[in-house]
């Protein structure tokens, strides 16, 4: 399993300086509101991932009236010590360092220690729009396999330089054919890629995320998950061969695995329009925990679970559920946030478990 | 009840880094004429004002004569340097000492990006063939077509002289491949050699370090050993 042993922020958020330690496996958070709760498991993230949960620039990271921040933590995986090290230098420049060796490239940090977590606005990934799920894809899949997430990188880089072309055609009115025929070309290798990457993980992934729900929400509601995709029935050559008149008109590519979308719905109608506000939560911690199961079977091991702020969203039986799942079973480090220490003491107690509880102020 | 457990140790070498403090955009000189010289120098790639400042007082110890050759040499080596009209590269004169050099395979000709490649590629002293400078790689998100490239000189030059073999050393990115896949393109119908330099683990380097596609791409590209060691 993978474990936070010691964690230290410098000018992160809302800590000037702070230590933690941490030797259970479930860690309780407790505070009143903006005592940092969040920004702790976010600096969790931040180490996992080299950014933030909440996708906002490093620069909104540092605290207030200061500049740069340091986030260090000595972890475990596997009986191995790792110290893992990210500094967003005052000129805004982020170093991640592990063991005292910077990378070069922040990609290769990815899925080497991997997390799950779950915020209170994740239920978003419900009911907002497909960006939503394929991040959630895309950062699932990126932590399983290097290859994906670097045909991911280079499909966005080719897609923009395909856009420009595009916008600039139109603005010239004279279009570089053999040149857009190359870049479809680059294209379509990196989309048959990531097309075959993703279907191949449906197959597996889908199955595991209703077996979650229908273990949460019981029977009764079965939700039905489906991957759509326009590269389902057409190559992704065929589709921008088809649609390049529609490209030139509307500057931009209309086809594209980055169109792909996770479709959920139960009893034949879209889930989001029908779906109550417990059954969207369900379904969001059914993905979450799916993912969860995904990792750690490729993995070898447990990630780390986050889970922020979550007794607000589920009652008393189905929270004693989860926790025993991913606190009991999965044998996980998991950090859970709360306003009420009183509660997760009790909550804690009930599953007769080794947890420590962090006070905040 | 279980307390928080706080260490108050703040790491020394990070306090110990102060903070760059913007006093140099404030820098009080006591001259018009010298703040004007600053700045300019300041203008310059990897000079910063405090640099500059001291380049500044160093030309204000010398002889008049000799600075004013220093500024002539500049202003000089702007106005009258050229750029080869076959391949692109600086020259002194309408055609760039590499391309009149007789001594050189005419027709070779190696594509490179920018001048710097050139001066990397000839540093070798392993290439006796001719450059083709483009003066940039593809990528309409910066605005760089093929047509604010040198790609029709240098289909030009393929026609008329008979290029044997065309060597692509453009840097391994995807804009790179790009650049190479157009031009590719376009002379496919020409009888000319196309080839591209070898990429893979580096000189010295060592494979624990390689990252995994540099690492694939070398063992997909293997060479035999035969080649190797006479390469050496």
């Amino acid at each position: 399993m993978l474990f936070f042993r010691q964690l230290m922020l410098t000018q992160f958020r809302n800590y000037v300086f702070d230590s933690f330690t941490f030797t259970q496996n479930v860690v309780g958070i407790s505070g009143a509101n903006g005592s940092g709760k969040t920004n702790l498991l976010d600096a969790i993230h931040y180490l996992c991932f080299t950014k933030s949960y909440f996708s906002r620039p490093d620069a909104q990271n540092v605290h207030q009236g200061m500049q740069g921040f340091r986030l260090q933590a000595t972890v475990t995986r596997q009986q191995q010590d790792f110290e893992l090290l990210c500094i967003l230098r005052e000129n805004n420049r982020k170093e991640f360092l592990i063991d005292g060796d910077a990378y070069k490239k922040f990609s290769s940090h990815i899925g080497r220690f991997p997390c799950v977590m779950i915020a209170p606005d994740d239920v978003e990934l419900i009911s907002n729009g497909s960006e939503e799920r394929r991040k959630f894809i895309d950062t699932l899949l990126s932590q399983l396999n290097e290859d994906y997430l670097k045909n991911l990188i280079d499909y966005t880089k080719i897609l923009q330089q395909r856009n420009s072309l595009l916008k600039a055609a139109a603005e010239h009115n004279r279009l570089d054919d053999a040149l857009l025929d190359i870049l479809d070309e680059q294209l379509s290798e990196r989309a048959t890629n990531i097309y075959n990457r993703r279907n191949d993980f449906m197959q597996e992934f889908i199955p595991a995320v209703q077996q979650e729900y229908e273990s949460i929400a019981g029977k009764g509601d079965e939700v039905h998950i489906n991957y759509y995709s326009q590269l389902h029935h057409n190559s992704m050559q065929r589709l921008l061969r088809e649609n390049r008149p529609r490209d030139l008109y509307l500057q931009r590519t209309g086809a594209g695995i980055h169109k792909d979308d996770l479709e959920f719905s139960m009893q034949q109608q879209a889930f989001k329009n029908i779906a109550s506000q417990g059954q969207r939560k369900s379904l969001l911690f059914a993905l979450k925990l799916a993912e969860f199961n995904i990792l750690k079977q490729y993995k070898g091991f447990a990630p780390v679970l986050l889970l922020d702020d979550i007794f607000e969203k589920l009652d008393a039986a189905r929270m004693h559920n989860l926790l025993h799942k991913v606190c009991v079973q999965q044998q996980a480090q998991v950090f859970i946030t709360d306003t009420h220490k009183e509660r997760l003491e009790s909550a804690f107690e009930q599953l007769g478990i080794g947890f420590e509880l962090v006070k905040l102020e | 009840m279980l307390i928080p457990f706080f260490i108050h140790i703040i790491p020394a070498h990070f306090l110990a880094k102060p903070y760059p403090i913007l006093y140099l955009c404030k820098m009080q000189l006591a001259s018009n004429l010298l703040e004007n010289a600053v700045n300019e120098f300041a203008k310059l790639p990897g000079i910063g004002k405090k640099t500059a400042l001291r380049l500044v007082l160093h030309l204000l110890k010398q002889d008049t004569a000799e600075v004013s050759h220093f500024g002539e040499t500049i202003t000089k080596m702007r106005t009258d340097i050229q750029f080869c009209n076959r391949c692109g590269n600086v020259s002194d004169a309408a055609i760039c000492t590499i391309c009149a050099n007789p001594l050189r395979n005419q027709r070779l000709i190696c594509v490179v990006e920018n001048i710097r490649d050139v001066i990397a590629i000839e540093n070798t002293q392993q290439f006796s063939g001719t450059y083709h400078v483009l003066g940039g790689i593809i990528s309409p998100l910066d605005g760089v077509g093929p047509e604010q490239l040198n790609i029709e000189s240098l289909t030009n030059r393929i026609q008329t002289e008979e290029t044997e073999e065309l060597i692509f050393a453009l840097n391994p990115n995807i804009q790179g491949d790009t650049t190479i896949y157009y031009i590719q393109k376009k002379i496919q119908q020409l009888p000319c050699k196309i080839t591209t330099i070898a990429r893979g683990i580096a000189f010295g380097g060592e494979l624990e370090y390689a990252d995994e596609l540099t690492l694939a791409r070398s063992l997909t590209n293997r060479l035999p050993v035969g080649s190797y060691i006479s390469n050496r």
